[in-house]
């Protein structure tokens, strides 16, 4: 374990590094475009100062950092109000601890090195038809022999896919046994976006964003080498791909909330609500509200660290974080008034996109996405609480 | 050092979960005994010098069996006497709390006036258990002091209050004249200094309270639910009730989440721990309000246990500020940090 003055030491390193190199001026991005283009430079910009994968192992330029010294960089990068990572978040995390558990040496020397100078991946795995219900996915994947090597062909859609119109590759969960247990007969394959037969297309958010894409996949030929894991064993490594951010996303938004408490302060000030009790309640609830999931953010990677975490745990940070987000969200709605009526061109890539209404649509991707508010509740009601499940086998 | 999980094991062997509301003066005694009485006192006055954590975990073990014992206000008035070092009986004061004597700060408002002789008439509200009690730490106008109860012009009148594991008390004064020798802090900075060091240990303590009696009122709730049959299966299985208890559980953790990390921080201002006070209520509030619903009719009879935190809840929420007035506070506060 990491001593204190060890830790403030990379703290003061980390903070000294951002002064200098941090982009001030992300937030003008007006496009989708030049988002992307801003988020590609900035991930090679920490991929450089050795901040972008401290939890890869050692071997790797800035991995090897303990989950405490991750804790650090990630507050530092919240507290310098540095861009999130978001178009290497599925890379740097899910593709990486996919890759590490459970892929071949060769897939590993393959992708590895590709994600650190920049390649890009998304999530296939949900469908329009598996959402919370996710092992019903349907996406179906045939075996068929080719003279250089075996293949599957791929036939089917997924949706809700973080950025796919930029991505170069792609975790994807397909059906290849329909008999028996519906989890057992799926894999787990790395497609490339480039491929024939793969088109994207992105969904039109009631934000004006357009952070999610569908992908529709017509006889995409994917050879069997690009298989993670075994045949029918796509369920498990499915599970390493998701454990793999456990709590550092939530505790690094829990305080980038906490940092943007002044927005709420100076719409405050600039509609001369200074001294209106009610609105001071609510505020001021609000902020002890922000508190409280900082402090549970950090209880959880805290218990991670020391090992001692319980099943449904995570549930809670999440369903927390959500609750507080779109709190936040309402009362800066409520506050501006008619003016947040008015559409006005939005920032991506932020909590805060400068527009409220575009603010509280946005919430809503942390109620439902990531597993919905509802399946968390279900996790906390009957894995930490032991509630029992309903029977199963119920026929409409 | 004592670690914070032994003296929580303790506290449940001491006082089991099963058994809610124990008597109140074999219970005091108990108390006594395991020395939490000067848990917050300093190793140099004789105490155990524990933190505002250990505080914390024990008032957590006392609010989750619904305790009678005035802990809270008696540890608050210990530790006005220790925090007043010009207080001639100091020592005396301190070793006597310490043994198991009851002098309890009050923890409601005052209405007092003065006459022109000096002498004190009114009322000191929110004085728990006075019948235990040899003396009350009063806000006395312009000092803190205490009052003995075998003073002449002093008497209590007890206020019945909805929440049977307390009993209030009204500290009556008719031309109570102060004797200076019990003069805890006189004048408004040293009056104010006081209750700023007082006020966190109350917050803190209140909040824990609060807290442990959620998590019990809601494991109460979610095992009714799994022993309570309808249509044929434990109401648990209903997906209605599920969810509900879930976020039950997510506003207790985050709740309890906030109340360790704030008992750890001493840099915590009074305004952020009142308004630690206020969250913990409201949950406490909400999880108790709940769980008489997810009881039913059982919920609304003397029989079950399920009112009696609920009404605590109720009174918790008054305590040391209400809800409105942190809220407003802590807006303010928020508010110029952010100037």
């Amino acid at each position: 374990m990491a001593s204190d003055t060890h830790l403030e030491g990379l703290r003061a390193e980390v903070r000294n590094w951002l002064a200098a190199n941090a982009p001030k001026d992300w937030r003008s991005a007006r496009t989708h475009q030049d988002f992307f283009k801003s988020q590609r430079a900035w991930f090679l910009k920490l991929v450089e100062g050795g901040y972008a994968i401290p939890h890869w192992p050692a071997e790797w330029p800035g991995g090897g950092r303990s989950l405490a010294e991750q804790k650090v960089i990630y507050e530092e990068l919240a507290a310098a109000d540095a861009p999130r990572l978001l178009l290497s978040f599925v890379s740097t995390f899910h593709a990486f601890s996919t890759l590490e558990e459970c892929g071949t040496e060769e897939q590993k020397k393959r992708y590895m090195p590709r994600i650190l100078e920049g390649e890009t991946w998304c999530q296939g795995f949900s469908e329009p038809n598996a959402g919370s219900d996710l092992a019903a996915l349907k996406c179906k994947a045939e075996r068929v022999s080719r003279p250089d090597g075996d293949v599957y062909v791929i036939n089917g859609q997924k949706v809700w896919s973080t950025m796919a119109q930029y991505a170069d590759k792609c975790l994807l969960l397909v059906r290849t046994n329909s008999d028996g247990v519906k989890q057992a007969g799926i894999t787990y394959l790395l497609m490339d976006m480039k491929a024939p037969g793969v088109s994207v297309r992105p969904i039109h958010q009631i934000q004006h964003d357009e952070e999610f894409a569908e992908i529709f996949l017509d006889n995409v030929e994917i050879p069997v080498t690009e298989r993670v894991g075994e045949e029918g064993a796509g369920w498990a490594v499915a599970q390493a791909t998701l454990a793999s951010e456990r709590g550092l996303t939530l505790m690094e938004l829990s305080y980038r909330l906490r940092g943007s408490l002044y927005r709420v302060a100076k719409l405050i000030r600039d509609h001369g609500h200074e001294n209106d009790q009610g609105i001071l309640r609510d505020f001021g609830a609000l902020v002890a509200q922000v508190d409280s999931i900082c402090a549970i953010a950090d209880q959880f990677l805290d218990n991670r660290i020391k090992g001692i975490e319980r099943v449904g745990d995570a549930s809670n940070v999440k369903n927390s974080y959500s609750r507080a987000l779109r709190a936040y969200s309402l009362l800066g709605v409520r506050l501006g008034g008619i003016d947040e009526q008015y559409i006005a061109p939005i920032t991506f890539g932020d909590l805060n996109t400068g527009n409220w209404m575009a603010d509280f649509m946005n919430s809503y991707a942390w109620t439902i996405a990531g597993g919905s508010e509802e399946v968390q509740r279900n996790i906390i009601a009957e894995r930490m609480l032991e509630m029992p499940r309903e029977p199963k086998g119920w026929v409409l | 050092m004592i670690e914070l999980n032994e003296l929580t094991d303790a506290a449940q062997k001491a006082f089991p979960a099963d058994q809610l509301s124990p008597a109140r003066d074999a219970s005091w005694q108990l108390v006594a005994e395991m020395g939490w009485l000067m848990i917050r006192t300093p190793e140099d006055d004789g105490g155990l010098g524990l933190g505002r954590e250990a505080s914390a975990a024990i008032h957590f073990e006392m609010g989750r069996v619904l305790s009678r014992v005035p802990l809270i206000p008696a540890q608050l008035g210990l530790q006005a006497v220790i925090a007043s070092t010009d207080f001639a009986e100091r020592a005396a004061w301190i070793e006597r709390l310490s043994a198991g004597e009851y002098a309890p700060l009050h923890m409601l408002s005052t209405k007092l006036t003065t006459g022109s002789d000096g002498a004190v008439s009114g009322t000191i509200s929110g004085v728990f258990d006075a019948d235990l009690a040899v003396a009350v730490v009063a806000k006395l106008p312009d000092a803190y002091a205490l009052v003995p109860l075998d003073a002449a012009g002093v008497s209590i009148v007890e206020r019945p209050v909805w929440d049977t594991s307390r009993r209030l008390f009204d500290l009556v004064l008719d031309g109570y004249k102060p004797d200076p020798a019990n003069t805890l802090a006189q004048g408004d900075a040293a009056v104010k200094a006081l209750h700023d060091a007082l006020s966190p240990e109350a917050h803190i303590a209140l909040a824990a309270d609060c807290l442990g009696g959620a998590v019990a009122a809601l494991d109460l709730t979610v095992e009714y639910t799994k022993m309570r049959k309808q249509f044929d299966r434990p109401i648990a299985m209903f997906q209605a009730l599920k969810h509900r208890a879930a976020d039950l559980k997510t506003r207790i953790v985050a709740a309890e989440a906030l109340l360790w990390n704030r008992a750890r921080d001493e840099e915590a201002t009074v305004t952020q721990l009142g308004a630690l006070k206020t969250l913990a209520a409201e949950v406490y509030q909400f999880v108790t309000e709940e769980a008489i619903q997810f009881h039913g009719g059982i919920g609304l009879t003397d029989e079950h246990p399920c009112h009696l935190f609920m009404k605590r809840a109720m009174l918790n929420l008054q305590l040391c500020g209400s809800p409105d007035l942190w809220k407003e506070r802590s807006g303010r506060e928020a508010l110029a940090s952010f100037a």
